[in-house]
């Protein structure tokens, strides 16, 4: 199984993107750009998350 | 098949797409909850059918083979209740889930401490949690539980007329 953070952050993102491509659109162009969007702010917010929590350790 | 009706509205793939059926909102909801995808494949929303049956079941799978466990009611853990009705959403899957990951069709832990019976599930369950992609396999399963219940809400509100 993957065992990189990252990766599975990545294959999470894109699955749920895909996901609400389908839920949300009808036509094929809009469903890509929802999930370039979405699959895309998803892996980069928590990269944003995950650097900001550096300086905050939950243990010392 | 159930009945076309004469004012249906056309599917959301295309105006080619075959009219919507009139039918109980409650079928299409069955359908989806015994097998991802159905629900909107008998509404004739083929390739949403198809995309959400591969992305939930992708996601089942993926999160059973990372090491994901089936939640069981722990009344101690008032948030077990909801991930065991999350897990519920997957239908005949979370049977499959039940079954290899807890090792039986169990969906309470015994609530006495002492219970033989709990004490061998704990057992079950402290042996996953040891899986090092646990956590990773545990939001796969409870995504695709969520996904799955969305789905039902969705082909309920299509065959309501709601959406298209």
């Amino acid at each position: 199984m993957i065992r990189s953070h990252f990766l599975n952050l990545a294959l999470f993102s894109i699955l749920v993107a895909i996901f609400f491509a389908f839920l949300t659109q009808n036509r094929g162009r809009d469903r890509v750009r929802v999930i370039l969007v979405l699959g895309g702010s998803m892996i980069v917010l928590s990269l944003i998350v995950a650097y900001v929590m550096y300086p905050f350790p939950l243990q010392r | 098949m159930a009945e076309t009706a004469p004012d249906a509205v056309s599917g959301p793939e295309g105006a080619s797409e075959a009219p919507l059926p009139s039918v109980s909102p409650i079928l299409p909801c069955v359908l989806g909850w015994l097998l991802p995808g159905l629900g909107h494949l008998y509404l004739g929303k083929k390739g949403r059918a198809v995309a959400f049956f591969f992305v939930v079941f992708f996601a089942f799978g993926f999160g059973l083979a990372s090491g994901g466990t089936a939640s069981l009611i722990d009344p101690q853990q008032p948030l077990s209740y909801l991930a065991t009705f999350d897990n519920l959403a997957l239908g005949p899957l979370d049977v499959v889930a039940r079954m290899s990951s807890v090792g039986s069709l169990v969906y309470r832990l015994p609530p006495d401490e002492g219970d033989p019976r709990r004490q061998a599930l704990m057992t079950h369950l402290r042996e996953r949690v040891r899986h090092p992609t646990y956590e990773y396999g545990n939001t796969f399963l409870l995504t695709a539980g969520l996904m799955n219940l969305l789905l039902l809400l969705d082909a309920f509100d299509i065959a309501m007329g709601r959406k298209r």
